[in-house]
């Protein structure tokens, strides 16, 4: 299926929940934050919040300077 | 408190002119106290805001001194402050920017021991800091004491910035996990991003005190400086949050 991540086009597997499309773009950051569809995604639905076709998902690094 | 010039003054004239603040609004302000938590690149533009705005008290908080990799983008400090407590640095530049405000400089660092006398009579937090850990000080004294929390933060040439609210909002350990370890690694920053992003808080704080607009409650605004993109992510509270699921 066709998402929008982080503002670019790309085809994923079918079925993923935010977990696995964590695993699949290969995002490593302890602290990443997860928008989709311009709602906040808590860790603690990762696992269970599925991806759709046309999802707009952005992996996000928390800004923590000042 | 220094001498407070009228609401009416000339000094806020293009300020009282808009619906919403007016003399009204103008002597709520004088009355306001704000704690600027860092007087680092986003503590820089927020305090002249808020001076500028009229804030009667401002006290600034910060425990290191003045380094020269500092002034690309901490613009409350000059050549001439170098080795200075920021706390007195910024004092002394905010109190030369606007006399009619009293200026608190504070150079104690910000920990959960020190916090709660530091926010004796405050209405509100702006955060100006640079890391997680103090961060988590400055909301859970917002949780307890049920201040709003300004709070915004920078890398790079991206910022973030929302307003928590108790009771009204998610807080900030909600979104933010913590679970990096600390980096004692400069992070890179163009001057501009903590520019547009204490600017930014400067403008929430005062509609948070003069209950005007559509804060950034439930909020979370992103700039991506480099593509200039900006958008808001809307947010709910997050019911496993270590600080305020019970809250
Ligand atoms: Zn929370």
């Amino acid at each position: 299926m066709i998402i929008q991540l982080n503002g670019i086009k790309e085809t994923v597997p079918d079925s993923l929940t935010i977990s696995g499309l964590i695993e699949w773009a290969k995002e490593g950051d302890p602290d990443l934050m997860v928008e989709k569809n311009r709602q906040y995604i808590y860790p603690a639905e990762y696992d269970t919040c599925p991806v759709n076709e046309n999802d707009v998902i952005e992996f996000i690094n928390p800004n923590l300077g000042g | 408190m220094m001498d407070q010039p009228d609401a009416g003054d000339d000094r806020y004239l293009r300020q009282t002119l808009l619906p919403g603040i007016g003399p009204d609004g103008q002597a709520r302000l004088a009355k306001s106290c704000v704690l600027i938590a860092g007087a680092g690149g986003l503590g820089s533009a927020s305090a002249f805001y808020l001076a500028g705005a009229g804030i009667g008290h401002i006290k600034i908080a910060d425990h290191d001194t003045v380094e020269i990799s500092n002034l690309n983008r901490q613009i409350l400090h000059a050549d001439t402050a170098l080795g200075q407590p920021k706390g007195v640095s910024a004092a002394a530049r905010l109190t030369a920017f606007n006399t009619g405000i009293q200026v608190t400089g504070l150079c104690e660092r910000i920990t959960h021991d020190t916090i709660t006398a530091m926010l004796e009579g405050v209405d509100i937090i702006v955060d100006g800091c640079d890391s997680y850990e103090t961060r988590q000080v400055l909301n859970r004294a917002s949780l307890a004491l049920r201040l709003p929390y300004v709070y915004a933060g920078v890398n790079g040439f991206d910022a973030m910035v929302s307003c928590f609210v108790p009771g009204q909002t998610p807080c900030f350990e909600c979104l933010f996990s913590g679970n990096a370890p600390p980096s004692d690694q400069p992070v890179g920053v163009i001057g501009a991003a903590p520019g547009l992003a204490g600017s930014l808080q400067a403008m929430e704080t005062v509609k948070l005190l003069l209950d005007i607009g559509r804060p950034l409650k439930n909020r979370l605004l992103r700039i991506s400086g480099l593509d200039m993109r900006c958008h808001c992510m809307d947010l709910t509270p997050n019911p496993a949050c270590p600080a305020c699921a019970r809250a």
